[in-house]
């Protein structure tokens, strides 16, 4: 579809949107919201030192949730969206289901409030690059990546920008729209040597614009590969564990964002239940979530309920201050709504997986940037530090809900002894307790980078269970 | 459907390239989920949409969808694929030619014994609602149940000729529980699923189902964690499961395949323990990965991957299988029309063997008996790790106390080439798949015997 066609099928979907909420609310219910986006993505992929394929993919599409006056909540979706009939269907759907639907008490949905303006989250020539800039970068990132050393080679990658728009309707006066760009480059290498394969190492940039440095992206993955050149196996040990930004924003965030989420401290699963104003952590961790942050991959003008976005302190200097929040989550607890509504989260649970986001999925709490405050050392200083120990760029294996137990295995490690970095590890795993581990914070390094949903530096963590394979 | 894509098959964009692939899809889910007995959602999700995969000058793809389906709309998408197959056509080597295949014309309806199209909102709620129910013993500090059902019309027409239409319903239901006690949390959850109707609950209702889970997730609360280091294990075909498909299947996926490690060029050479026989196969029947044809309009057979220790094939699309000049094996698979087909597995699955149980258990001196699953990940090269959710140990032949779950990891080739025993009760589960884009599959899986790292705290 061309650009002019895609605007219009969007006028077209808000505004017909913006009719069936009133309708709804004529025939009875008390409280209607349409959330509806759109989207262009253009994506290049890597596979073997090649462009794999090339794929343009547009998606449009709209949710109704929509309440009864006894609070009974039904929700429906659809992405036929070329006639009023197929919206005003959904709608009357969603109804149906509220009404036969047992009431939830603590349904609520965000009344109007002003958003601020993010500068930098939307940028016209992304929207509109040509495919055959995206094969360059493409390219460039494989030729980085190879040129560092002749065993390495680019084994996967992509280059993607996705035009999004997005827009919600309630029936408490919020009326809002929002344009953003999303632009993703990735590449992963390996390197051979001895018949044998190192571990995948990878780096991306995830940007509003597409102003993109593959040649840093690709040279710094070249240069990871070569330094897990000749691994030795490890014996068990306890020790001094420095994360990398990467293992920290996976495992480690994924274990914070469970005990912050609003629902889980609904449900009763957050450890932190009936916490806020004690310590939880080492004083040395400072957390906000920050939605405002200036081009930030995560950052929003209002959450996808329309709740203005903000930043919170979740944690400071090691004491809770807040929960992370949704109109619902905020209504039952009687506390502020944090404008935390997502629909976009990348959610492990195989049946949010299997429904999709967006339109498709209702909103869920999920922080924005969860921003974990830098240090004021570099990175090489925390690990001259560690009398034995490891430097643990990546992890692979998931968290364990509600326990918060982490047993992952090293994907990309270094032994670490008397402050030097002594070789890469071959095998073995580290396995904890994530919320112990965050009170045995000693320090925090100043090498934040961004991921899709966090800000966080390297951290280094004392007395760490480490399994050798020896 | 057919005559919304079908024309585009004849227009001037499909003569520019050498193989023209249109989808189209219907698909429609119903979620139902209940959290500690309150409706927590109930949606549903209507979609549709086209696809137009092209290749230029016979080494380029290029693939392009929308969910509008005005003539123009699908038209231009078509147009859109083109253009970008061709926008690196002229950096790409020359690669073996896809070869040409006899047109497929077939209509394909997955049988259900008590179809979900017949059964009306009301009743749907009562699974998860029943499953819930079923989980709330004491202790209990949460427990969710999600039923879904999805049901999917695809339509496949090609420029060779071929004609698919395949209509099949899947069915879910998972049951995650939360057991506390003090600041202790332990975790269980089990999944059911299949390719068919309502008649998945006869075996087992939703209630006993929430009931077994709820009651292991207590029992887990007095359990101590695992221990850590490698041991004989004996591995549930729960997670038995999840290492033969993260592990063993994706290193046997031909994309993969190529990129080198793992099975590398091993062909016809043993890789792992003679016990051991593997396959992919798209019929069978009630498996979540039941797909008579795949989305190149390939027809599904049993491809027998490994064959008592010897790798015999990896799974292909068209694109691979010229490059290693063999057949297409039907495991090109889109997760829906909005995305380009990528390899998958079908119903991926072990050949039973000759133990049963207790004689495996019978020979361990000291080792654990591994349940239930956590999902996991691993690598074009087979290294793994993936959570298990509880473990019995097992001492001098017999079965012992219980312990809590942790995770496993460690390279699967080397694990496979371990194994000593292989179950003679294979069970069907329902799986999942998330490379690049998601999907639902299916596993045919014993229990083996084997041994490997445990990733716990305990001693």
């Amino acid at each position: 579809m061309s650009l002019a066609h895609f605007e219009e099928g969007w006028q077209f979907l808000g505004d017909t949107a913006r009719k069936v909420v009133r309708q709804l609310e004529r025939k009875g219910a008390s409280a209607v919201e349409a959330f509806f986006s759109a989207s262009r993505t253009t994506e290049v992929t890597i596979r073997n030192s090649q462009v794999l394929t090339e794929n343009a993919i547009e998606d449009m599409g709209v949710g109704f949730r929509v309440a009864t006056v006894d609070n009974r909540v039904g929700f429906a979706c659809t992405n036929i969206v070329g006639n009023e009939k197929a919206l005003i269907e959904t709608g009357e759907k969603a109804f149906s289901i509220a009404k036969l639907s047992p009431s939830t008490p603590h349904f609520a949905l965000p009344a109007n409030e002003k958003s601020p303006y993010v500068d930098g989250l939307f940028d016209k020539e992304a929207a509109n690059v040509a495919v055959t800039e995206f094969v360059d970068v493409a390219y460039r990132l494989i030729h980085s990546v190879e040129d560092i050393d002749r065993r390495i080679k680019a084994k996967d990658g992509r280059v993607s920008c996705s035009y999004s728009k997005k827009g919600i309707v309630n029936s408490f006066g919020v009326d809002k729209e929002a344009d953003e760009t999303y632009v993703f480059a990735y590449v992963l290498g390996t390197g051979m040597q001895n018949g044998e394969v190192t571990p995948s190492c990878y780096d991306f940039e995830l940007k509003r614009n597409f102003k993109l440095n593959p040649e840093d992206v690709g040279a710094k993955v070249g240069e990871m590969v070569v330094a897990q050149f000749n691994p030795k196996p490890i014996e068990s040990f306890e020790g001094t564990v420095v994360f990398e930004p990467e293992a920290v924003s996976y495992q480690i965030c994924d274990a914070l964002i469970h005990a912050l989420k609003g629902e889980n401290v609904v449900a009763r699963n957050s450890p932190w239940v009936g916490k806020i104003g004690s310590a939880v952590t080492s004083e040395k961790l400072t957390i906000v979530d920050d939605g405002v942050l200036e081009k930030g991959f995560g950052s929003r003008n209002f959450d996808d309920e329309g709740h203005p976005s903000q930043k919170t302190v979740l944690i400071s200097n090691g004491k809770l201050e807040s929960f992370l929040h949704h109109a619902a989550t905020a209504n039952k607890l009687k506390m502020k709504n944090t404008g935390n509504a997502s629909r976009f989260n990348a959610s492990f649970e195989m049946a949010k997986q299997i429904i999709g986001n967006g339109y498709k999925a209702k909103p869920e709490v999920y922080p924005s940037n969860l921003t974990i405050r830098a240090g004021k050392k570099d990175q090489s200083q925390l690990v001259s530090k560690i009398k034995k120990g490891l430097l643990v760029g990546s992890m692979a294996g998931f968290v364990q809900a509600g326990s918060g137990l982490i047993s992952a295995q090293l994907v990309r490690a270094h032994y670490v002894e008397n402050g030097q970095v002594k070789y890469p590890v071959k095998g073995g795993m580290v396995t904890g307790i994530a919320f112990d581990w965050l009170n045995q914070i000693s320090d925090l390094a100043n090498d934040s980078k961004q991921f899709q949903n966090s800000v966080v530096p390297s951290i280094c963590v004392e007395n760490v269970k480490v399994i050798g394979s020896r | 459907m057919f005559e919304i894509i079908e024309k585009n098959l004849k227009s001037k964009e499909a003569s520019r390239a050498s193989l023209v692939q249109l989808r189209g899809q219907k698909r429609t889910m119903t979620l139902c989920t209940v959290l500690n007995g309150v409706l927590e959602s109930f949606s549903q999700i209507d979609l549709s949409g086209v696809s137009a995969r092209t290749l230029v000058q016979s080494k380029s793809w290029g693939f392009s969808s929308t969910n509008r389906l005005k003539k123009e709309n699908v038209e231009q998408t078509l147009k859109t694929a083109v253009v970008l197959a061709s926008a690196s056509a002229k950096n790409k080597p020359k690669e073996a030619k896809v070869k040409e295949l006899p047109a497929q014309v077939a209509t394909i309806k997955a049988d259900a014994k008590k179809p979900f199209e017949k059964a009306s909102l009301e009743d749907i709620k009562e699974i998860p609602f029943d499953a819930c129910q079923g989980a709330m013993e004491a202790e209990v500090a949460s427990a969710k149940a999600t039923f879904l059902a999805v049901q999917d019309q695809k339509w496949f027409a090609s420029s060779e000729g071929s004609r698919i239409y395949q209509k099949l319903t899947c069915l879910l239901l998972f049951v995650d529980v939360i057991a506390k006690r003090g600041s202790l949390y332990c975790p269980a959850s089990e999944n059911l699923g299949h390719t068919g109707g309502l008649e998945l609950f006869d075996m087992t209702p939703p209630a006993s189902l929430g009931k077994e889970v709820a009651e292991r997730a207590v029992k887990l609360l007095s359990a101590k964690p695992p221990p850590s280091g490698k041991f004989q294990v004996i591995l549930h075909p729960t997670i038995c499961a999840t290492l033969l498909h993260e592990a063993i299947g994706h290193p046997l996926e031909a994309d993969l395949a190529m990129e080198g490690g793992g099975f590398g060029d091993y062909v016809d050479k043993p890789v792992m323990s003679k016990l051991v026989t593997i396959y992919d196969d798209g019929m069978v029947e009630r498996g979540l990965g039941y797909l008579p044809y795949d989305d190149e309009g390939i027809k599904s057979s049993r491809t027998f991957l490994v064959k008592n220790g010897v790798l015999k094939s990896f799974m292909h699309d068209r694109t691979s299988a010229a490059a290693m000049n063999v057949l297409p094996t039907g495991n090109a698979h889109a997760w829906d029309y909005s995305v380009e087909p990528l390899i998958r597995q079908t119903n991926i699955g072990i050949e039973k063997g000759d133990f049963d149980e207790k004689e495996m258990i019978e020979d361990i001196k000291e080792g654990l008996f591994i349940q239930g699953t956590f999902g996991g990940q691993a690598d074009a090269s087979a290294d793994f790790t993936f959570g298990f959710q509880n473990a019995y140990w097992i001492r001098h032949g017999k079965l012992e106390e219980m312990t809590r779950g942790a995770n496993l990891s460690g390279n699967a080739i080397s694990v496979f080439k371990t194994v000593d025993a292989v179950s003679k009760n294979v069970v069907l589960r329902p799986g999942a798949c998330g490379k690049g884009q998601f999907a639902i599959q299916g596993r045919v899986v014993p229990a083996v015997r084997c041994e490997i790292l445990v990733g716990g705290a305990g001693s």
